[in-house]
């Protein structure tokens, strides 16, 4: 149905570099997240696939047929916006039908797809009420559904959560993956929180400076970062800095950790990065423990359990669940256990980490 | 910078307005400008040497743009702390006071000068620059008002605050806070009102009339056009006094639309949220009354004169219809004009102008919101070119134009319709355009990427959301056409008389009954304009209410 392909594209506004030769690929059926810090590129990226946008290099195929020279109206692509840009002077039954009306379905046909799409998003019912009676998730709903009327081949999300408040957002994420999957459609999401992609895409494509860092499979990507900057943007901090010796990580500073397969070899300068998932914070001594100690900074319930803010030797901060019985105070000294295979070793100065 | 505004199809829908505007605005100004530099079919500076070398008309000049100066700065003096009251007071029958405030802008020209006869006629103000002024102050302080208090309203008052919180008082605060945010405000109204003044017609003809002042007559410049027009002997210099006018008219113009752009773009306003409800000081109290007091004697004294007059007779104080029912007698006369005749055509010219201007203004609207970069401010400024062009200037240039073979239209009632539509369409203009601008850029979008093309982008979406702003437009137009009196008066015939023009009829004939007449003619036009005006604030209103 749609395989989407970017290859090469560039886009500069002015001076400012938006897409400096993105190339990735959404595979047909596939739901892809593209995360990134603002100013990436990535909604420009979204902005050009949709045709909203004129490349200056590069191509975007859909099923391997270039789409660049056709303008939005005829390139089979759906985007939902981040603002919604639903229509104010049409009802929702009116807005999920501008893209039927448009391809000129027939009368009994919009009404059923209408009816259809509507109970698909929860809505049903809902039909002759206008844009400024919703509330913020009904109308994420109804732009989500106006956006899937016409059946397009690759559909568009530009932070599709974005304009949502928190408490709604993690409700919203679930209902979106459930639709998704339910509809099949090849999707591209645009976001800057992890959180949204790891609910909802299949694929991850990671952006920054106007091109694609690293891309794969959403679990791949996850537990392997391939370097240390992506590593920090899918939540990974920094645990020891030093120099690889006969099989062990030296940091000076803070403590010292085996290397799974870096045994032998010359003197390396390495940086060791771990997970808040796979770390706890015990008792010093524990068997578990990796022997790097921190001191507690302070004790902060968490639901059932504490989470630590420790201190490590050379000062750098970092929050650990607590994983001892009776709590510790400030100032105490506690042992880091690392769930073993979970730290991600990178050579400093060089392109290609160890992950 | 994205191509869903369609930036390409731009040019197409300024064709309807090219097509208005090539034949009865670009060719008799075309004409006119020839005319003037080639008085004997040659280039020569021979009509411009002798205008130059006239005193006569560098005393029109001067007279012309002190009496704007002046009718600028009483517009301000009144229309500043007005706008104050209007933007920052909270009091009853602040709607309707807002309404009458503005009602002036739509009045048509010959009424406002016969309200002021009623008014000050017997007090022998009549032919003195004082008159005048005031008469441009009741057109314009409602300039002033609507511009600077729209921005006053919604200037944010955390920047007061702010200012007051690092030590500045109120003196301070406002000098250095409040009144460089309205600044543009100010200045753009400014720039309206000298124009508007600058090329005041109905008004000084009528109420300057006979005066003088320093020593000549009490004729502006576009006066001055009109009875060298009339005489048709020194058309040439018609013509010259006409270049000047439009010159003057089109800077004006250009550093109105300059200092509109810096309004919106410099300073971030709030539309949304009005201020806080906060209690009236006594000082804002005595201010409040003030202004009532002014704007009362201002607006409402003279029309409240005007409306007297008609239903009184020979300074009886009975109520009377006498008047009306002279309209009716003494239809033997030569220019004996028929009342419902001359609201027929009134009303046939003005529905006409208006279908026309619609149409013609919401294409351009959009060639002008469909323009991107440096071209658009261009285009905008090509298209609202009739705004520039004084009515006389146009009339004048009507008649040095179609009067030869088969375009000999003197006669025709169809070139006074092209006339009011082009006068009119820039009112429409206008209002579209500024309902398309604030569209949210990614509705186009949205639309295109569910596919729409730019055709029906603009018929489903942007026209719908443009239709309030187009039918406010469409008011305005009408109630121009209804009042023009310019272009009117110089390609008038008696077969195709409005009631402007009969109303000038009967003030041009002496005697008690003829100015009954004419005051009856009044109202019925004040009451048709009033009307209109009446559904431009209802759209105007809905305009702004959220969807």
């Amino acid at each position: 149905m749609g395989t989407l392909t970017v290859q090469g594209l560039e886009r500069r506004f002015g001076d400012v570099v938006a897409l400096a030769g993105a190339s990735f690929t959404v595979e047909d059926g596939r739901v892809a997240a593209v995360l990134g810090p603002s100013g990436c590129g990535k909604t420009t990226a979204l902005r050009v696939v949709a045709g909203l946008e004129t490349p200056d290099a590069g191509d975007v195929l859909i099923d391997g047929q270039s789409v660049v020279g056709r303008p939005p109206h005829r390139r089979g692509t759906g985007l939902m916006f981040q603002e919604l840009a639903l229509f104010p002077h049409l009802d929702v039954q009116r807005n999920v039908d501008f893209g039927l009306r448009m391809a000129k379905w027939s009368r009994e046909d919009r009404e059923r797809r209408v009816e259809e799409l509507l109970t698909l998003v929860d809505l049903a019912g809902h039909g002759r009420r206008r844009m400024h009676e919703l509330s913020g998730g009904e109308r994420q709903r109804v732009a989500l559904a106006r956006t899937l009327a016409a059946q397009p081949a690759v559909l568009l999300l530009d932070e599709p959560l974005g304009a949502l408040d928190e408490a709604l957002k993690g409700e919203l994420r679930t209902q979106l993956r459930t639709i998704l999957t339910r509809v099949g459609t090849t999707a591209l999401m645009v976001s800057h929180d992890l959180r949204d992609a790891v609910a909802i895409a299949d694929d991850l494509v990671i952006m920054g400076e106007g091109r694609v860092l690293q891309s794969g499979a959403l679990s791949d990507v996850l537990a392997h970062p391939s370097t240390p900057a992506i590593a920090r943007m899918l939540g990974y901090v920094l645990l020891l800095e030093g120099v690889i010796e006969a099989g062990r990580l030296v940091d000076p500073a803070t403590g010292a950790m085996d290397v799974p397969d870096g045994a032998g070899g010359r003197a390396r300068s390495a940086q060791a990065f771990m997970h808040q998932s796979s770390v706890e914070a015990v008792p010093p001594g524990t068997e578990r423990g990796s022997g790097v100690t921190a001191t507690v900074v302070a004790a902060r319930p968490d639901g059932p359990t504490l989470t630590l803010d420790l201190a490590l030797k050379d000062g750098r901060s970092v929050a650990v669940r607590w994983g001892g019985g009776a709590s510790p105070v400030a100032r105490d000294l506690v042992e880091l256990a690392i769930q073993p295979g979970t730290l991600r070793f990178f050579e400093v100065g060089a392109a290609a980490g160890d992950g | 910078m994205s191509f869903a505004r369609g930036a390409r199809d731009g040019w197409r829908w300024a064709i309807p307005a090219l097509l208005l505007l090539a034949p009865f605005l670009l060719w008799p100004l075309g004409s006119m400008l020839w005319r003037g530099v080639a008085p004997d079919g040659v280039i020569s500076g021979r009509a411009i040497a002798e205008v130059a070398g006239d005193r006569f008309y560098w005393g029109r000049l001067a007279f012309t743009i002190g009496q704007a100066l002046a009718s600028t700065l009483l517009a301000l003096l009144i229309g500043i702390p007005s706008a104050y009251v209007f933007a920052m007071i909270r009091f009853p029958g602040r709607a309707i006071a807002r309404a009458l405030v503005t009602a002036p802008f739509v009045m048509p020209a010959i009424v406002v000068a016969l309200a002021f006869i009623q008014l000050v006629g017997d007090v022998g103000l009549l032919g003195t620059l004082w008159v005048i002024l005031l008469a441009h102050a009741f057109y314009n302080v409602s300039v002033v008002i609507r511009l600077v208090s729209g921005v006053w309203a919604n200037l944010d008052p955390q920047t007061e605050e702010a200012a007051r919180l690092l030590g500045a008082g109120r003196v301070a605060t406002f000098t250095h806070v409040t009144l460089p945010a309205l600044f543009p405000a100010i200045a753009s109204a400014s720039a309206l009102v000298f124009m508007f003044t600058f090329t005041s017609f109905g008004v000084v003809l009528l109420l300057g009339a006979g005066g003088s002042f320093l020593g000549g007559p009490l004729d502006t410049l576009e006066v001055s056009i009109f009875r060298l027009a009339t005489r048709l002997v020194e058309l040439p210099a018609a013509a010259i006094l006409s270049l000047v006018q439009l010159a003057t008219t089109l800077a004006a113009l250009t550093l109105y639309s300059w200092l509109q752009r810096r309004t919106t773009a410099t300073f971030v306003l709030r539309a949304d949220r009005s201020r806080p409800l906060r209690e009236t000081s006594t000082a804002e109290r005595a201010l409040l009354a003030g202004v009532a007091v002014i704007l009362g004697l201002l607006i409402v004294a003279p029309l409240a004169a005007l409306i007297l007059g008609a239903f009184t007779t020979g300074g009886e104080g009975a109520v009377t219809g006498a008047n009306f029912a002279r309209l009716f007698e003494d239809t033997g006369r030569v220019s004996y004009i028929d009342p419902l005749q001359a609201v027929r055509w009134s009303l046939s010219f003005a529905l006409g102008a208006t279908i026309i201007a619609a149409v013609v203004g919401t294409a351009a609207a959009t060639a002008v919101a469909r323009t991107k970069g440096g071209l658009g401010p261009l285009v905008d400024g090509l298209l609202m070119l009739p705004l520039a062009v004084p009515a006389v200037v146009l009339g004048f240039g009507y008649l040095t134009t179609f009067n030869r073979g088969w375009y000999d239209l003197r006669g025709s009632p169809w070139l006074l319709l092209a006339a009011h539509s082009l006068i009119a369409y820039p009112f429409v203009l206008r209002a579209v355009l500024a309902s398309l601008q604030g569209i949210d850029p990614r509705l186009p979008e949205a639309a295109r990427v569910l596919g729409a093309s730019p055709w029906r982008v603009w018929r489903h979406v942007e026209l719908p959301i443009a239709t309030r702003a187009l039918l406010a437009g469409s008011v305005f137009a009408f109630a121009i056409s209804l009042g023009e009196f310019g272009a009117t008066l110089l390609l008038r015939r008696r077969e195709f008389a409005t009631m402007p023009i009969a109303i000038f009829e009967a003030l041009g004939r002496a005697g008690e009954a003829n100015l009954g007449r004419a005051l009856a003619m009044a109202v019925i036009l004040l009451l048709v304009t009033t009307v209109s005006f009446l559904a431009i604030e209802r759209f105007r209103y809905r305009e702004v209410s959220p969807f």
